[in-house]
């Protein structure tokens, strides 16, 4: 077990210890390379700080070079003109960092893809004029001298002090990165860019997390631009512009966008590559261009990613068997706690409905998609709900679950109103769901998948789960036990550790059930679990429905056009046509009721 | 005096703009790489003015076609095989495209700055005090009359309907015979053309250097902002309406100021119209 935690533990501070090994061996060389290696360390922290933003979150930033020139003059100006401790100076840069990757976040989180590329170049292009035209501060376009760093006295000048100082400040700098994007924080980042609406589903405010990775990344950017900017002596506002802000989004793609390491080993490596190929120096920028490129064509996730998903892959297939007999012992219901059990039971005993519906009407333009619907469903019941296409289902899920506000009308969950509840906050009051075309994050693992369904996905649940998963927590692999309980319960415990993409729809299906499970919700919505599946993996399906339904008491409700399927699965069916329910009542009733079939297949049979 | 030189610019950057709406129309790709395109247009006008001393009417019947051609074979060759890609991927492409064909003018022309001749030299046009000079009204007549030709093409000819068929609906286009491969193929050529007809127009008075790439898909950027990248009428105005705005923020605030206004014009359009200032209709999805 230790040796376990261990790992966890080593995981998160390998960056930091690789970056200062590389400090450490450099002060064998010769004074230039502890100058190259210098940069490179520097260059290696922006390229994890881009990490989180360009890998995970998958944000086109243009404005690096403006953060990296903020900490630079952040740090500079007050020892120039002030006299402040280097120290001090460092920590004022790199809080301005923070704040200005705060600033930028707010307008530009409302964006994606071109158009917060644009504002991240908006920006950058007014940084620089603002640091060309406050000549007083900053020297304009001849920029200003950057003295030494000097820290309680000493004064680190010489190459090999200088080296030293800058491997140990950067593998600081890098170790909280480093944690959060190997935790659930870098999870969550991920997930929201595969898939936004889903990701919100399970608890994650798209924005909150655009911002935090917006924040916390310029925050690391900008420090490493303070620690490198005495080692260039002179800063000028032209050697952090849009080329440069262009060519450090090259480090993370290049180096991998699997994790954190293709940030550092990408920009160490890019950032010296013309000292290093002195004689092609003039077409350094040109190979940039076709190596960012080329790894795109040929390697969309990373040179390194497919390397470490491949190891990953062997290791559990050795683990798998002997755990998988210790799973199968563990009933389904069994890691329900008490107080758990007796809140569903106390939901039946009090009468209260589940889930109630008053009068709830949406329109899209002229056409009136839910048209004053009233629907109350019992606690641990399986309730069924069906209808021709275009008759509102879909959409009524979508207002339940807080994808579409209601023009009118209200839902309420155990007699809690949902009226001022977002999407991201209805997981924590116990309702979940799947989506009509199965939504799992397709790049992250199916246990990965299953602890985002946990839902405890604020961006400061996120960091301190982070946290304790590179400590290994007690409760951290509480809440992995969890994970693999629920994959176990709907069969696909030996493939935890794949990604989820490579599973087939129908077991892609199990996990998205696994994951609407895995946090004890009171209710799920299913929106046509079987669709698309064969009819074996259908009765399979069923039969994991109803069981989950009677160990856990957790109430469903299900869209699906197969209606045998349904029948045999829920006990009452509600059958929407045209906005409205039709009618509601017993699942066999309901399918020889002459309205019904009316609505399903027009006069003439019904009148037979 | 002011008006007339801001139609004209603005009649260049409308003229990129489109390119960049018809590319993404059909293909949803906002090109980044568009800028490189009409640079590669100018640098053509000097092969064919300066190089071959063949005149501008050669210009502006090959150059389109050269960028056409280059710009088709960008989409054949890097970006089809990564159309299955997401937006990241695609976009990210199109940036470093951009920065590497400027890359590859700056190592085959190793000089800071390119100069082609005023194509009309002759004297000014005295209308009261307003001086116009020929270059001003051929530029803005040419390049609006260009990107009129533009909107014909993909409104009205055959091959238009196909775009506009896969700027509504890939799928349906897919099922109604249209190739995605040869569409995706002949909007970029149509978004290349225009972009080196922009090109041509501008190197005379812009020069021809790195600068103009990246001065030309900012400025086509936010001109297409303004139409919401989906209108090519929005686009066309939006062009005008930023050439008159920087060329009035020079005369009257200062020099260092046409960047700032451009930007502040995107920033307004992105924040308070996201969808432009000439929304078409538009189904969303449910």
């Amino acid at each position: 077990m230790f040796n376990k935690r261990w790992r966890a533990l080593a995981g998160s501070l390998a960056p930091s210890a690789a970056v200062l090994a590389v400090a450490v061996l450099g002060l064998a060389l010769d004074t230039y390379w502890q100058y190259v290696l210098a940069i490179s360390i520097s260059a290696a922290a922006t390229g994890g700080a881009l990490a989180m933003l360009v890998s995970y979150a998958r944000c086109i930033t243009i404005a690096t070079g403006a953060m990296l020139a903020i900490g630079a003059y952040g740090a500079a100006i007050p020892v120039v003109l002030a006299g402040v401790p280097f120290g001090a100076a460092l920590v004022f840069a790199t809080a301005l960092g923070a704040l200005a990757g705060f600033i930028l976040a707010i307008p530009g989180v409302r964006f994606r893809s071109h158009n917060l590329a644009m504002v991240t170049l908006v920006f950058q292009s007014v940084v620089i004029i603002v640091l060309r035209e406050s000549k007083a501060l900053t020297g304009g376009a001849e920029g200003i001298h950057v003295p030494p760093p000097v820290i309680f006295g000493i004064s680190f000048a010489d190459d090999a002090y200088f080296l030293l100082l800058c491997g140990l400040l950067c593998a600081l700098a890098v170790l909280p990165i480093a944690i959060l994007l190997a935790g659930p924080f870098g999870k969550n980042l991920r997930a929201l860019a595969s898939n936004e609406n889903t990701a919100r589903a399970f608890g994650i405010n798209v924005r909150h997390h655009l911002i935090a990775a917006f924040t916390f990344s310029s925050a690391l950017i900008a420090f490493a631009g303070a620690v490198s900017a005495p080692r260039f002596r002179i800063i000028d506002p032209d050697s952090y512009g849009v080329l440069t802000s262009i060519f450090t989004l090259a480090y993370p793609i290049i180096g991998g966008m699997g994790s954190i390491w293709g940030g550092i080993l990408g920009g160490g490596v890019l950032r010296v590559l013309p000292e290093l190929l002195r004689p092609l120096a003039d077409y350094i920028e040109l190979i940039f261009c076709v190596l960012v490129v080329g790894t795109l064509t040929f390697f969309p996730e990373g040179l390194a990613s497919a390397f470490w998903t491949r190891r990953r892959r062997n290791r559990t297939a050795t683990a798998s068997p002997a755990s998988a007999r210790e799973w199968q012992a563990a009933r389904i219901g069994g890691s329900v706690s008490e107080a758990e059990t007796v809140t569903a039971a106390e939901d039946q005993a009090s009468g209260r409905p589940m889930l109630e519906l008053h009068d709830i009407s949406k329109a899209f333009g002229a056409l009136r998609a839910v048209n004053g619907v009233s629907l109350t469903v019992a606690p641990r019941s399986l309730h069924g709900l069906m209808g021709p296409n275009g008759a509102g289902k879909t959409t009524l899920f979508n207002i339940v679950s807080g994808f579409i506000p209601p023009d009118s009308g209200r839902v309420l969950i155990s007699g809690i109103s949902l009226d001022k509840v977002p999407i991201e906050r209805r997981i924590g009051l116990g309702m979940s769901r799947t989506f009509q075309h199965a939504a799992v994050f397709r790049r992250l693992s199916c246990l990965d998948n299953v602890m985002i369904g946990l839902g405890r996905n604020s961006v400061l649940q996120g960091a301190i789960r982070s946290l304790a998963a590179a400590l290994d927590t007690e409760e951290i692999r509480a809440e992995r036990y969890a994970a693999l309980l629920a994959l176990e319960a709907v069969g696909l415990g030996a493939r935890a550790q794949d990604p989820a993409g490579t599973l087939s729809l129908g077991d892609q299906r199990r996990l998205e059930i696994a994951r609407a499970i895995v946090s004890r919700p009171r209710i799920i919505l299913l929106d046509e679990p079987v669709s698309g599946v064969s009819a074996e993996e259908a009765q399979r399906l069923r039969e994991l429905l109803i069981m989950i339904n009677r160990e856990l008491g957790i109430t469903m409700v299900v869209i699906e056009h197969n209606i045998g399927f349904l029948v045999s699965l829920c006990q009452r069916i509600s059958v929407m046509t045209e906005g409205h329910i039709l009618a509601e009542g017993d699942a066999a009733a309901m399918v020889s009721d002459p309205r019904v079939r009316l609505a399903y297949f027009g006069e003439r049979e019904a009148a037979e | 005096m002011i008006v007339v030189g801001g139609l004209k610019f603005g009649a260049i950057y409308s003229l990129a703009a489109l390119g960049i709406v018809v590319i993404h129309k059909a293909t949803r790709i906002v090109n980044f790489a568009h800028g490189a395109f009409v640079l590669a247009g100018a640098y053509a006008t000097y092969g064919i003015v300066e190089g071959m001393g063949l005149g501008y009417w050669p210009a502006y019947l090959l150059v389109p076609v050269v960028t056409g051609l280059l710009a088709a074979a960008v989409e054949l060759v890097i970006l089809r095989p990564i159309r299955q890609s997401d937006m990241f991927a695609l976009i990210t492409s199109t940036i470093f495209i951009g920065i590497g064909l400027s890359e590859v003018y700056r190592l085959v022309q190793n000089t800071e700055m390119l100069g082609v001749p005023n194509p009309f030299p002759g004297r000014p046009i005295f209308i009261g005090d307003i001086i116009i000079t020929k270059e001003q009204i051929w530029v803005f007549a040419g390049a609006i009359l260009s990107s009129l030709i533009g909107l014909a093409i993909f409104g009205y000819a055959r091959l238009g309907r196909g775009l506009r068929a896969m700027a509504a609906n890939v799928r349906g286009a897919v099922l109604c015979g249209y190739s995605t491969d040869s569409m995706n193929a002949l909007a970029w050529f149509l978004g290349g053309a225009l972009a080196g007809l922009a090109g041509v127009f501008a190197a005379p008075s812009k020069g021809i250097s790195p600068e103009l790439s990246i001065s030309m898909v900012t400025a086509g950027f936010v001109a297409a902002a303004i139409g919401g990248f989906d209108s090519l009428r929005g686009a066309l105005f939006g062009g005008l309406i930023l050439g008159l705005a920087e060329t009035f923020a020079a005369a009257y605030v200062s020099s260092a100021m046409t960047n700032a206004i451009s930007f502040l014009l995107l920033f307004m359009v992105l924040l308070w119209r996201p969808e432009g200032l000439f929304p078409e209709a538009k189904i969303r999805d449910v």
